[in-house]
């Protein structure tokens, strides 16, 4: 039995008495002195000694990888932490022997035990991680990757696979390949292999996809991710989890996109559609590619999506007319009352206020489109005539500026004219004038 | 009605010696002479920036967290206070851009030679009171662009050998602009210089009375010769032509409001970025683009601090001109007095349109 410490570790096995009270010793000094054993860093074990000038890169490069940048190493684990073996010993059939506890390369469900010794230990991780969960395990047997693993697929994901082996990074880390901008990429390392993905099918049949991250690629989340380096948006984990990773269930598709689209999801739940639609948000807006949504999408012409179910003449056609036409209808609106305030602004009147009202007219558009995913054109309507209500308001404060400008520059025509005429009659009078003599 | 009121008056006050004044009084008229009535169109304008700053007076508000508002209310609530707004703005500028043509052209018909040195003191000291009032008055909207050049304009007091750090911090009221800048500014404005302008108007035009209007000394020779100037009769002659360029100075002022109303802009941040296209009011503008354009250093001295002490020695050397050019009192006037004269009206409007467009 191994049991981590950080700085050393302790091996308690049959003949092996001398190191043990050497590594008691040692784990006694670090408790003796509190607070050192989480921030000591290891020092090299015997294990980096050897592995690090093997000729083989396959037994080298961990040890490398290790040795220069580790999460783990930072905080004072070492080899034998997760290998076995007893450091120690210069001799490597001794600090391999089974005695030892030593474990070799450890591939498939023992990856998972390995890991979870230690990040299914709350108390440790409190220790180290107090806020990181320890379920990761557990999850993990949920997942679609688990669950094949348990079924004795060797091929799947397992705690490696993503996070690395050696030269582990925190997950905050802009380097490691769990950052939310590098999990794309991590995914469909294997997701993107039609090779890798041959065999492997969705519930319904079909075979596995492998096109996700050309389409994620082209959709609305990433452009927020990458382009406006926004963090907070979704790439793979945060709709499929990262540790139970699995694709949503029908009926849980709504709930996924609703974690983040909450006032949508609650707006849809209370729509005809969500008792109908299989894959709830999917069905319009598609998954991996999913495009900023416009108006267009609703309609029933070529370029909206009401179109692919409903017909002419149907309830939802005509439902999907009537709000597509009133939505075009407070736009208009609100562009025409732009461009009036605009016209005032220009002729040097204040038009904060309206400005302002304009822009509660569009927070009413984007509360429409909202209420459009109830498919309820009565509540769009409200909303919208609201809206309506507002730039009819600006409209009329609009014109009488506009009528204001008028007056004043009749006004200052006028007495610009009467002041020219005074000047004239005042040039004439002087030139009556004789100088005096 | 006039007839009697001025009677009624005679009666008790005896105008005996007004009337006399103003039937006697007189002004030289030749080829140079519509160069006086620049000073008439000055006080005209000096006259409406009165009036229309007391109206103004009773709605703003000055405190940061009201200024900008109250002049939105005034030029959007308040009946007619666009239109006092506007003209109070416009008329500022044109005020000291007559001023300084009254200067300039004051200077150049050498009419601060001797007896006439304290006009021409006061009149300059007039006209840095006027920059005064302009650099106050400018941050009163509160608004973005005034907040960001008063911060600039303020900081280069800074560079004023030994006392600069006390005249920043005496401009401002504090560290840095703050609401307390702004209630400082407009006790300037509307206390502090206003009282100042009518002592340093009062002495200036009592000076004119007292001496009557100067002769350029090309006119002065030819009287010398005993040619005859013509005169103008002070009254009604002389009142009437300057009334006459008063209604030509409204209706520029009518002109300006009515095409080009003047900006409120975006209330003050002390916490946005600085936008681009800072730069102070025009009157400034040539000497703010010179101070730009000095290098940090210069022999060892800092750039901005020689710019300023440069600046300083120019206003001195104006305000002590009639006691440089002693020779223009006996019609001889300096001819490199002259040629600077040129060379620094031709480096002001150059640096003005140079600041104007870099900005």
């Amino acid at each position: 039995m191994t049991v981590a410490k950080a700085g050393g570790h302790m091996t308690v096995a049959k003949g092996g008495r001398h190191i043990v009270a050497c590594w008691l010793l040692a784990a006694l000094a670090l408790i003796a002195i509190p607070g050192l054993a989480a921030a000591q860093p290891a020092q090299v074990s015997g294990c980096e000694t050897c592995h690090k000038e093997h000729p083989q890169p396959a037994l080298s490069s961990p040890a490398k990888d290790f040795s220069a940048t580790d999460v783990h190493r930072d905080r004072g684990f070492t080899c034998v932490d997760c290998h076995g073996g007893n450091p120690s010993e210069t001799d490597k059939v001794r600090a391999k022997a089974p005695a030892t506890g030593f474990k070799g390369k450890p591939s498939g469900q023992a990856v998972i035990a390995v890991c979870s010794r230690c990040h299914s230990d709350a108390t440790l991780m409190r220790k180290y991680a107090p806020k990181q969960r320890v379920d990761q395990a557990t999850e993990y047997a949920t997942s679609v990757h688990g669950q094949q693993l348990a079924k004795g697929d060797t091929k799947v994901a397992t705690c490696i696979s993503c996070h690395g082996a050696h030269g582990i990074r925190l997950v905050s880390d802009a380097q490691s390949p769990v950052y939310a901008m590098n999990v794309a990429a991590t995914c469909t390392k294997c997701h993107a292999d039609p090779e890798r993905m041959k065999g492997y099918t969705l519930p319904d049949g079909s075979a596995l996809p492998t096109d996700q991250r050309a389409k994620y690629e082209k959709s609305v989340h990433h452009a927020a991710m990458v382009g406006k380096n926004d963090l907070s948006a979704p790439t793979c984990n945060d709709c499929h989890g990262n540790h139970g990773a699995a694709p949503p269930g029908v009926g849980a598709v709504a709930n996924v996109c609703g974690t983040c689209h909450s006032v949508f999801a609650t707006k849809f739940a209370l729509s005809t559609h969500s008792q109908i639609f299989d894959r709830g948000c999917v069905e319009c807006h598609s998954n991996h590619d999913i495009t900023k949504p416009t108006d267009a999408m609703l309609g029933t012409d070529k370029t909206s999506v009401c179109g692919n179910c409903h017909s002419d003449g149907d309830n939802g056609f005509n439902a999907a007319t009537s709000m597509r036409a009133e939505i075009e209808k407070l736009k208009t609106a609100i562009d025409r009352s732009h461009a009036l305030v605009a016209s005032a602004e220009n002729a040097g009147m204040e038009m904060g206020e309206q400005s302002l009202t304009l822009r509660e007219a569009a927070n009413h558009l984007t509360l429409a489109r909202t209420e459009m995913h109830t498919f309820d054109p009565k509540k769009v309507d409200t909303v919208l005539q609201a809206g309506l209500g507002l730039t009819s308001k600006v409209d009329a404060e609009g014109q009488t500026a506009l009528a204001e400008v008028s007056f004043r520059k009749t006004g200052l025509s006028v007495s610009l004219g009467a002041i020219l005429l005074v000047v004239v009659a005042l040039a004439l009078k002087v030139r009556s004038l004789k100088p005096r003599e | 009605m006039t007839e009697h009121l001025f009677a009624w008056l005679d009666e008790r006050l005896d105008l005996s010696e007004l009337r006399a004044f103003v039937a006697e009084k007189s002004v030289p008229k030749h080829r140079h002479s519509v160069w006086y009535y620049m000073g008439g169109i000055t006080l005209f304008l000096v006259g409406v920036q009165v009036a229309t700053g007391i109206l103004l007076l009773l709605y703003y508000r000055p405190s940061a967290g009201e200024a900008y508002e109250s002049v939105k209310f005034i030029v959007s609530q308040v009946q007619f206070g666009w239109l006092i707004r506007n003209v109070h703005s416009w008329s500022a500028n044109l005020l000291i851009l007559m001023a300084f043509v009254h200067l300039f052209s004051t200077f150049f018909l050498r009419a601060y030679r001797k007896p006439r040195e304290l006009t021409w003191i006061t009149g300059v000291l007039l006209l840095f009171v006027m920059m005064g009032f302009g650099f106050s008055g400018y941050l009163l909207p509160w608004n973005e662009l005034a907040f960001f050049a008063t911060k600039v304009g303020t900081g280069i007091a800074g560079a004023i050998p030994f006392v600069g750090d006390f005249m920043v911090r005496f401009l401002r009221g504090g560290d840095d602009v703050t609401g307390a800048t702004l209630t400082r500014f407009y006790g300037i404005h509307v206390a502090i210089l206003p009282a100042i302008t009518t002592v340093l108007l009062g002495v200036h035009l009592l000076f004119i009375q007292r001496q009557g209007m100067s002769v350029p000394p090309s006119v002065e020779k030819r009287e010398q010769a005993g040619e005859k100037i013509p005169q103008e009769p002070f009254f009604p002659n002389y009142v009437l032509h300057d009334v006459m360029w008063w209604y030509v100075a409204l209706a520029v002022l009518a002109a300006l409001a009515l095409f080009l109303p003047w900006e409120l802009g975006t209330k003050a941040d002390a916490f946005a970025p600085v936008p681009a296209g800072i730069r102070p009011e025009w009157y400034f503008l040539a000497m703010f683009q010179t101070l730009k354009l000095i290098p940090s250093h210069v022999l060892g001295i800092e750039g901005e601090m020689l710019g300023v002490l440069g600046f300083s020695l120019a206003a001195l050397l104006l305000l002590v001109m009639p006691f440089l050019d002693r020779g223009a009192a006996v019609g001889r006037p300096s001819k490199i007095i002259t040629a600077a004269a040129v060379l620094t009206v031709l480096y002001l409007i150059i640096f003005t349109i140079y600041g104007y467009l870099a900005a």
